[in-house]
């Protein structure tokens, strides 16, 4: 599996997917719809972000930081910091690009670096967290509670594009840039110990 | 048909019991016992086990000849949980029952459909006797769902008392306990509170609570789902305390993330050749290239198999500036790697990682790499 290339986070993945498959065993009788509704979209973003996919996003994300970093290094060397940064935009927007635009963090982080691209900036700020309004609110009564209530905030603050999303969709929209996360980290990990290895023994080795 | 000749007697004798009640329970209790036998004959799962033995329950309660017996035979037939406190309901089901049945052929247009869909709810509601009336009413549609064909009267009434999904039920549900409750309360007063308490229990008897219930599960779905994919979020319980770890997850990816560009950052500048180069080299002895064929041509990933062909073709062209001595080495192993991966990716990354592990020089072993990161 591809899993087996990133040993760090896949011990990880595979202790999450053990113990998920257990429950799947014990609750399968008393599954009701929800639950198999749900795990069906679930499955899905996880087997997604974890079988063809990571080779593109690795590849392509391989090819582009590499080349505007590459640009950027012959302008302004100095700074690794602002280089970090078109180096982490570039890399969620492969991810977001990979989403083929199914899920709702990947629409906002495109369509966020789109306008940052337009409107310099200015503009970026005020339409990211843009869209769907709150559904359903009326009918709340029990996850009403106040401390979940923040954390559900706060979580909708984390993934992008998602603050005025309803809690079932926030829910899954979080599911799936958690596995896109997840990837994306091992993707990112194998190729900095690729760079990392490579580059003192080119340096070394070079003629 | 024997049932709706059954009903209707049982209507017509429902109607009658007001006047007299002992010869009426007499004759209620032969329609009880044939409805119930005729349902047991019939009976699908669902049946049986709303009723749990009814055919000896019903026998032993119809040897009471008190209205206060036949109703127990009612609520026993149907309730299977406390049929000793339905005796005292006395004579409350039969004005109950005509009522509920006048409202049932009124409603039974409407609810057709909705009894297929109901039966297999039924099991689920049936272990809450709601009250009398509605027990009768699961008596009258259990023989009902056996012949969707002449199910008019009574399809509605348990329809609802036994489906959550459905607000449009719950609605009848409602109306029919209403009017029931309503029948009661004009005849017993200090029974009433009784039924109330067990008309509710477990059931969500209005639309608003059904959608909210059904709100419910599917967020409680996709937390359970959430739960599983967080490491470490098994054991909590709790929503807050999930959503807690939940976000830390979130954070810390993307924090790791934040690292892990700085450090490409911080590497890219001191490669001064391309980086293509590097990937020739180290790949030059993969037979199928196709992990960097995509890497090189596509800024987003789309065709793999066009830029395999593109990146064979620009693997061959730049000759590597130096041969890296561990290529001997790599060797092997990218021929046993090759063996192993599947598809053009697993080959890919494997030997990448190969590379990785191979390349300095044995140093990291994949313990390594893994308790680095």
């Amino acid at each position: 599996m591809v899993d087996s290339l990133f040993p760090s986070i896949e011990t990880i993945g595979d202790a999450s997917s053990e113990s998920r498959r257990k429950k799947r065993k014990i609750s399968e009788t008393a599954e009701t719809e929800a639950e198999i509704e749900a795990r069906r979209i679930n499955e899905e973003s996880l087997k997604r972000w974890r079988t063809n996919r990571v080779q593109q996003i690795y590849a392509s994300k391989l090819f582009e930081a590499l080349r505007r970093v590459r640009q950027r290094s012959t302008n302004e060397n100095v700074k690794v910091a602002g280089a970090a940064r078109e180096i982490r935009e570039t890399a969620d927007r492969v991810l977001a690009a990979s989403a083929r635009g199914t899920t709702r963090w990947s629409r906002a982080i495109l369509a966020s670096s789109v306008r940052a691209k337009l409107k310099k900036h200015k503009k970026a700020a005020k339409l990211t967290g843009n869209c769907k309004s709150r559904k359903a609110a009326t009918e709340t009564k029990r996850i009403r509670l106040p401390a979940v209530d923040k954390k559900l905030k706060i979580l909708g603050r984390l993934v992008p594009g998602c603050r005025k999303v309803t809690v079932p969709n926030l829910l899954d929209e979080a599911t799936d840039y958690i596995a896109a996360l997840e990837m994306q980290v091992r993707a990112m990990e194998a190729l900095a110990e690729l760079l990392t290895v490579a580059a003192p023994r080119t340096t070394l080795t070079g003629p | 048909m024997d049932l709706t000749g059954g009903l209707v007697a049982r209507s017509g004798s429902g109607g009658m019991c007001r006047e007299s009640t002992g010869l009426e329970s007499l004759h209620l209790v032969d329609e009880f016992r044939q409805l119930v036998t005729l349902p047991s004959e019939n009976a699908g799962g669902s049946f049986t086990a709303l009723l749990e033995l009814p055919a000896t329950q019903a026998v032993e309660l119809l040897h009471f000849t008190d209205s206060s017996s036949s109703q127990a035979a009612v609520n026993g037939i149907g309730g299977d949980i406390a049929p000793p406190p339905l005796h005292s309901f006395g004579t409350l089901t039969f004005p109950s029952n005509s009522a509920l049945m006048e409202r049932a052929a009124r409603f039974s247009v409407i609810a057709t459909e909705q009894q297929n869909g109901n039966v297999s709810g039924e099991t689920t509601t049936s272990s809450v006797p709601s009250n009398s009336s509605a027990n009768l009413d699961r008596i009258k549609t259990e023989p009902a769902e056996t012949d969707s064909s002449q199910r008019l009267i009574s399809d509605q009434i348990p329809c609802p008392s036994q489906n959550n999904r459905s607000g449009k039920r719950k609605d009848f549900e409602k109306k029919v306990k209403s009017s029931t409750k309503k029948a009661k309360s004009s005849e017993e007063n200090e029974k009433l509170p009784y039924v109330h308490v067990r008309a509710r229990r477990g059931q969500a008897t209005d639309s608003h609570s059904l959608a909210e219930r059904a709100r419910r599960e599917k967020i409680n779905a996709r937390m359970k789902l959430l739960q599983e994919l967080v490491p470490g979020c098994d054991k909590i319980q709790g929503t807050a305390l999930v959503l807690d770890e939940i976000i830390n997850h979130v954070q810390s990816l993307q924090r790791q993330v934040e690292m892990l560009s700085m450090r490409l950052a911080a590497v890219n500048p001191r490669i001064d050749f391309n980086l293509d180069t590097i990937l020739a080299s180290e790949n030059g002895s993969l037979m199928d290239g196709s992990f960097n064929g995509t890497a090189m041509q596509l800024a987003w990933p789309h065709q793999a198999i066009e830029t395999e062909q593109s990146f064979h073709h620009r693997q061959l062209q730049p000759p590597p500036p130096h041969q890296w001595p561990f290529d001997g080495l790599n060797q092997p192993v990218w021929g046993r790697e090759e063996d192993q991966g599947h598809g053009n990716e697993h080959n890919n990354l494997m030997a990448v990682s190969e590379n990785v592990m191979v390349g300095s020089a044995n140093l990291l072993h994949p313990n390594q790499v893994k308790t680095e990161l």
